[in-house]
């Protein structure tokens, strides 16, 4: 597999949006091309983004493709799943037409074949509305990892409108990153009774996860 | 006519509630007189309302149980220009009624904080990583709905691993102790 030179393809693609991780600039496009016309990754990824599967089951799909004759990796394919996520989502959350994203990719890459072209622009007309619903675009690119989580129990002694409020009270500050890597935090205010309810719905997760 | 009286007072009292403390809109001053009092004269009511609108006040703020709001009413019963007994057995009942929820609301206007409106969650069975001992692993998604005031709500979705829920369990349990252990002082 060759490494691209080009580090304004790949400049190009994160200025876009498009590209989150670094590593994927370095395959050519070719070898990405040709691998989606065999694996239908496109139609797997879909599907996950849909939330109709958990993920993409990658380990099974460096076997496909490497039956299929392209040597891909393990590494190697779940970072083209990355990338390939990753510019769905970015379409879905930018409401693209099919149009507007091969348009976008074929910009950003000499390297795509008319085919690979004609795939996506199938896969996203015939599937990209289901995932540009409000809610399931809403949910998809803000899925971070919680880095930090700080609390503190405090106590409304008064207030303009009442000298005796005597009112405890949880605040949290949860510190989280985002795909791209940047940390951004929300701190929320919760009764105790809201507390101990936040509380329970913690354990039942917890729960659910042992029985797995 | 001292019932009709004591219902009118009623009447006045939870629409003073509705406007200081519930903020129900469309209900005035003037609306109460009409339909409560139509046959007082407006400076009779104009007194009448004001305290009125003392001594809720003054019982809320102060969040009275019911022996310190047992004192305030009799100490207002023997005030000259205070109220009757009648009154003070109306603004009693009232007291009963209406405690928790006027304090709900004098709290809930002191929280200008975002606050938690929803949490949703599932349990993933993780397939896709970098890292080969990563997949098949359980992974919750998380969802907390986050808003303040009459703002439109925010989203904020995590992905939790079982050792990272169970280390935020363990956060969890420390501010419950907490919890615990300012009940015991107070």
């Amino acid at each position: 597999m060759e490494r691209c030179d080009s580090a304004s393809n790949a400049d190009t693609l994160r200025g876009r949006g498009l590209l989150g991780r670094k590593r994927c600039c370095c395959w050519t496009w070719p070898e990405l091309s040709s691998s989606w016309l065999r694996a239908g990754l496109c139609q797997q990824i879909i599907l996950h983004l849909e939330c109709k599967t958990p993920g993409v089951n990658t380990l099974e799909l460096t076997e496909r493709l490497q039956a299929a004759g392209v040597e891909l990796d393990l590494e190697a394919t779940t970072a083209l799943v990355h990338v390939t996520a990753l510019f769905f989502r970015s379409a879905a959350q930018s409401k693209m037409s099919a149009e507007d994203l091969i348009v976008k990719l074929a910009d950003s890459s000499n390297n795509w074949s008319k085919q690979a072209l004609q795939v996506i622009r199938h896969v996203w007309t015939e599937q990209g509305k289901l995932i540009m619903a409000p809610e399931a675009a809403k949910h998809m690119l803000t899925v971070g990892q919680l880095v930090d989580l700080q609390w503190k129990l405090g106590m409304a002694i008064s207030s303009d409108s009442c000298r005796s409020l005597n009112h405890p009270y949880v605040t949290m500050m949860l510190k989280v990153a985002d795909p791209s890597g940047e940390i951004i935090s929300r701190s929320f205010e919760m009764t105790v009774p809201q507390f101990r309810n936040f509380s329970k719905q913690f354990r039942e997760v917890a729960t659910a996860l042992e029985m797995v | 006519m001292a019932e009709q009286c004591s219902k009118s007072l009623n009447g006045l009292l939870g629409g003073l509630a509705q406007i200081t403390y519930y903020q129900s809109p469309g209900i005035t001053e003037q609306m109460l007189k009409e339909q409560l009092y139509p046959d007082l004269p407006q400076q009779d009511f104009k007194i009448l309302h004001e305290k009125m609108v003392g001594i809720l006040r003054s019982i809320a703020s102060a969040d009275m149980d019911f022996n310190q709001l047992e004192a305030f009413l009799t100490a207002q019963t023997k005030k000259q220009k205070g109220i009757t007994l009648e009154q003070a057995e109306v603004l009693t009942k009232f007291w009963k009624t209406h405690k928790v929820k006027i304090r709900e609301s004098l709290i809930n206007q002191s929280k200008w904080e975002n606050c938690l409106r929803n949490i949703s969650w599932r349990v993933d069975l993780k397939s896709q990583s970098r890292h080969l001992d990563q997949i098949n692993t359980p992974v919750a998604i998380m969802e907390f709905e986050l808003g303040k005031n009459d703002q439109e709500s925010e989203f904020l979705c995590l992905e939790l691993e079982e050792t990272k829920v169970n280390q935020l369990l363990k956060k969890l349990t420390e501010i419950e102790e907490s919890i615990s252990e300012l009940s015991y002082t107070n």
